[in-house]
């Protein structure tokens, strides 16, 4: 090496040092930024990073579904179905044009549409279609495009249609019951939501195990098994749809109870809707249970309780006679009857049910007080009324928006004793008093049963995933609503009530030997909105039992304002019970006596 | 008595390769800090497989599969260089810049556009990148070209040097940058040259005329490209982009800054489950700061310190010129490769698509690196004990060929193995 080279040697290594200490300063910044990065800005990123990465999603239970008796068996008549929603992320979508077009293929819609909605701008989550079928929606994933993802949603289905509708309710698109079964128990039926929150890949599928995860899987809703008979609840839809045809009556409702249960074996209204399409329904009237939500005037059936509370009062027994007067005059006014009554003279307790004696009504409510309509009878009457068969309360059945009804004060103080009088007088023929069919059939369980009373119900149980089911047991209310002696007479007195009226020309209250059937028709006054009654108006009620050794169905019909040639009661609403007390012997539903 | 050493002696006829001292133990620490590189990045990608193949078919193994092999392709080329004669690599090297060329322009035509470059040659399943091969073809011709010129003492010559080494420059910017649209490997080849002339002996001024040329290619270069313009506006403001044009960037940033103080741990990554782009490949290093934090990337720049250092260390020993210029190519080659991409993802460059070096999942990459390191490994056999300093006589002594004889060096024992 000569001094050249090595001075070219020292001055290249000066040079080497330089760009070396360029290396090292660079690492020195590069250590600086990290350090400023990844510990003093590290919440701002640790933020950004769990926004970009973490799901966190409720997982929708399924909702449980409602099952029925038919034949022995348990059928369903509220199932679920998925469908889906498709959504996309317009930002990721590579190919708008070939997306849509294959989009339009299955989803058939036009291709122009889900092009501009592919277009969206300034959004990350587009809508493109709903309630698409799960074939569809694989179909559609199954393209494998970026930017498509599908949301699975459970919707309610009804295979029998209107089948039982008021009472069901219907699910509307947030997944909550409205009216019925499914507002009453939408808790149950709904389950319990999953909560997921997880760190996911870019695609939202969880990363396993890490540590903050949070899964809760989802509890699903309750199935319910409903007291309700399918083939009896479609019977007596059919009934109600061809009387409301033949007597013009813009609603119809009834209920069939078992009397020693209080178990609903059928409970329909007419019209009714399909659930599938609530929200095409235009009168949302048309989505309440008025077996159970619309209380009217119920007019002569409550005569039933004014005897049977007269009996067990004590003072009258089934075979007590008196002189009716065929008029009474209470605060001014005259209490007379509307049907044929054969004038004043004597008549007998099974005259006042069986002639539907306003007057006999009056003077068995005179006999609960001082031998007059006064406080005392008010009182007794009222404590009937409201504790015995339990008219003013609501049921407490598994329904929405069940109505209670109106039963008068008995004291009322600033008014005057005569009005009240008056008052409670028009209550013992069923006016200024309103009541449900649910009601009225409860209470008749009770008179004719020998005196129990159960707590009406629709929930007969709940079933497990399984399919085993919980029954529930009869709720008994109160066991002393009458004696078994009042029971026994009021059975008696309505089943000779059906049978004069068969006799007197309603052929079809003819039955078949081995069954007892009981019965009273009422014709109601219909109040007008601002006070006092139309002339023209009457509503139609009817309360019977149709039984063998003992009554075991106990049937309460309202028809509203029928076009009949006769009274409502006994042209619009007996005819309908006869057609029912049919059904139920025909069908093999009721026990003949000696069986 | 030496056979080995005398061999090379007799054999050691190029001009290039003059004075070169006895053979001695190479450099192992260079080589154990390499390994210990190329370990990282094979348990990265092995940790982030999963999420690799997100949305593909592929096996999760796939890439550190395919990693093993572009491991077990740089070993080779590792050997290759490592213990070839040197004259092997300066007598072809007229066939490696033929070779190289061909290549370069090969990839516009049967080259795959990702993201806006062609930088890959794909060869059945396997794809090559041109600009690895320029680079190692690069570093030999300049180090042998700008040696030779030191000799002659014409280094400072504007025909003879400054002329030449332009025209391969303008060469190269017009083929990586401009038809391979890689504006990463261009800025490393640049800084490559600049560092090797500077090293080399150009005058600063030149030096300094050369720099003004090249801003002016670059900022065209920027201006005709609508992707680039696209980085640089994204490079100025990132968070404003982060749903297109910033993404990976923003993605980067954040597997940096969540990674914290200690990190998320090695399984624990997240971003490299299909949010971060390229997260194998150039943002890698995004991915090892999200799982071991600000104290792993401590210790990750700290070990690329060292290997610079030790590059370093045989620079200042280097036999002759030409060796030295050869180190000097592969620490300016290395360091700005990993600057540029460490850079990148913690946002204080522009994102520019080139690997980081060892570690990054790809086989072009790696072989290269590799060979790299295989020269300076070799190199390393033939380092003086000492720097030279101004005593010019204990050097001369030191270093003389025949030192071994007068005075026991700590490596002669090993001499005569």
């Amino acid at each position: 090496m000569n001094n050249d080279s090595q001075r070219f040697n020292l001055k290249a290594l000066f040079k080497v040092n330089i760009i070396f200490f360029f290396i090292i300063a660079f690492i020195g910044l590069l250590l600086v930024r990290l350090f400023y990065v990844q510990v003093i800005k590290y919440s701002f990123y640790h933020q950004s990073a769990l926004n970009n990465q973490l799901e966190q999603s409720k997982i929708p239970a399924t909702r449980g579904l409602i099952e029925a008796h038919e034949a022995g068996q348990l059928i369903p008549i509220v199932l679920n179905q998925q469908f889906f929603t498709i959504y996309a992320d317009p930002t990721l979508i590579k190919n708008i044009d070939k997306t849509s077009s294959d989009l339009s293929g299955v989803l058939n819609m036009p291709k122009s549409t889900l092009k501009s909605l592919l277009e969206t701008h300034n959004t990350r989550y587009v809508v493109v279609a709903k309630k698409v079928s799960q074939d569809q929606a694989n179909k559609i994933l199954g393209f494998r495009y970026p930017g498509l993802g599908s949301l699975g949603q459970d919707y309610r289905v009804y295979p029998q249609g209107d089948l039982a509708s008021q009472l069901l309710g219907f699910v509307d698109n947030s997944g909550h019951g409205n009216y019925g079964i499914e507002q009453v128990l939408n808790n149950q039926l709904s389950g319990k939501t999953g909560y997921l929150k997880a760190i996911t890949d870019v695609n939202g599928v969880p990363l396993a195990a890490s540590k903050n995860n949070i899964d809760i899987p989802p509890q699903n809703g309750k199935n319910v098994v409903l007291t309700l008979d399918l083939a009896m609840q479609k019977q007596l839809q059919d009934i109600l749809a061809n009387a409301a045809k033949s007597e013009k009556s813009p609603l119809i409702s009834a209920v069939i109870m078992d009397s020693n249960t209080g178990a609903i074996k059928a409970m329909a209204n007419y019209p009714s809707y399909n659930p599938a399409h609530y929200n095409q329904v235009k009168d949302p009237n048309l989505f309440n249970n008025a077996t159970v939500a619309n209380p009217i005037e119920p007019g002569s059936t409550m005569k039933v309780f004014t005897a049977a509370a007269a009996l067990n009062h004590g003072n009258v027994n089934q075979n007590t006679t008196y002189n009716d007067p065929s008029q009474w005059i209470i605060d001014g006014f005259k209490i007379t009857n509307i049907e044929e009554d054969g004038g004043a003279g004597k008549k007998s307790i099974e005259d006042i049910l069986n002639l539907s004696l306003n007057t006999g009504a009056t003077w068995l409510l005179m006999q609960m007080g001082g031998g007059k309509v006064d406080l005392k009878a008010r009182q007794v009457w009222n404590d009937y009324m409201t504790n015995h068969f339990r008219f003013g309360k609501a049921t407490d059945i598994e329904q929405g928006y069940e109505s209670g009804g109106i039963v008068p004060n008995p004291d009322i103080a600033n008014q005057s004793d005569d009005q009240q009088n008056l008052a409670y007088a028009n209550t013992s023929f069923g006016q200024g008093v309103t009541v449900t069919p649910l009601q009225m059939a409860s209470a008749l369980s009770s008179v004719i049963n020998g005196g129990t009373r159960y707590e009406p119900y629709l929930v007969d149980g709940f079933a497990d995933s399984q399919g085993n089911v919980n029954y529930n047991k009869p709720k008994v209310i109160a066991s002393n609503v009458v004696s078994s002696n009042t029971s026994n007479s009021m059975i008696s007195l309505l089943e000779t009530v059906v049978k004069k009226h068969e006799e007197a020309g309603f052929k079809y209250l003819a039955f078949p030997s081995g069954y007892n059937i009981g019965g009273k028709t009422g014709t109601a006054q219909v109040p007008k909105p601002d006070g006092g009654y139309y002339d023209n108006k009457f509503n139609g009620t009817y309360l019977g039992f149709v039984g063998g050794n003992k009554p075991q169905y106990s049937v309460a019909i309202f028809v509203t304002t029928p076009t009949v040639p006769g009274y409502a009661g006994s042209y619009g609403a007996q005819p309908i019970f006869g057609n029912i007390a049919h059904m139920l012997i025909n069908q093999s539903y009721v026990t003949p006596i000696g069986q | 008595m030496r056979p080995r050493n005398t061999q090379i002696r007799q054999n050691d006829s190029s001009n290039h390769v003059q004075g070169m001292p006895r053979r001695h133990k190479p450099d192992y620490i260079l080589l154990i800090i390499a390994l210990i590189l190329i370990s990282f990045g094979l348990v990265l990608i092995y940790s982030i497989g999963p999420g690799l193949v997100i949305g593909t078919n592929l096996s999760q193994n796939y890439y550190i599969n395919r990693q093993m092999i572009s491991v077990a392709l740089g070993a080779c080329a590792f050997m290759a260089t490592a213990f070839l004669p040197f004259k092997f690599w300066i007598k072809s090297e007229k066939f490696l810049i033929s070779i190289a060329i061909i290549s370069a322009l090969l990839v516009r035509v049967f080259g795959q556009r990702v993201n806006g470059a062609y930088r890959w040659i794909q060869v059945g399943g396997f794809s090559f990148q041109s600009s690895e091969l320029l680079k190692f073809t690069l570093l030999i011709w300049l180090a042998g070209f700008l040696s030779l010129r030191v000799k002659d003492g014409t280094i400072k010559d504007f025909k003879k040097t400054l002329l030449p080494v332009g025209i391969v420059l303008i060469a190269l910017l017009l083929v990586v940058a401009g038809v391979q649209s890689d504006l990463g490997s261009t800025t490393v080849m640049i800084f490559m040259i600049v560092a090797m002339v500077f090293v080399a002996g150009l005058p600063m001024k030149k030096i300094v005329l050369i720099g003004l040329v090249v801003a002016f290619l670059v900022f065209i270069a920027i201006i005709t490209s609508s992707y680039r313009q696209q980085r640089v506006a994204t490079f100025l403001h990132p968070s404003s982009n982060c749903q297109t044009t910033g993404y990976q960037t923003c993605q980067a940033m954040i597997a940096v800054g969540s990674g914290g103080m200690i990190g998320l741990g090695l399984g624990q990554s997240v971003q490299a489950y299909g949010y971060l782009p390229e997260a194998a490949n150039d943002s890698i290093f995004a991915i090892f700061a999200e799982k071991f934090g600000f104290i792993g990337c401590s210790i990750f720049l700290l070990l690329f310190a060292a290997l610079f250092t030790r590059l370093k260390h045989i620079i200042d020993r280097c036999p002759n010129n030409f060796t030295r210029l050869i180190v000097v190519g592969i620490l300016a080659w290395l360091s700005v490769q990993t600057f540029i991409n460490v850079g990148a993802m913690v946002g204080i460059l522009p994102l520019k698509g080139i690997t980081l070096p060892f570690i990054s999942y790809g086989g072009s990459s790696m072989i290269f690196v590799m060979a790299a390191i295989g020269l300076v490994f070799y190199i390393s056999r033939y380092t003086l004990h000492t720097v030279p300093t101004k005593e010019v006589g204990r050097n001369d002594y030191d270093n003389s060929r025949n030192g071994g004889r007068i005075r026991r060096t700590r490596y002669s024992s090993l001499g005569g193995r």
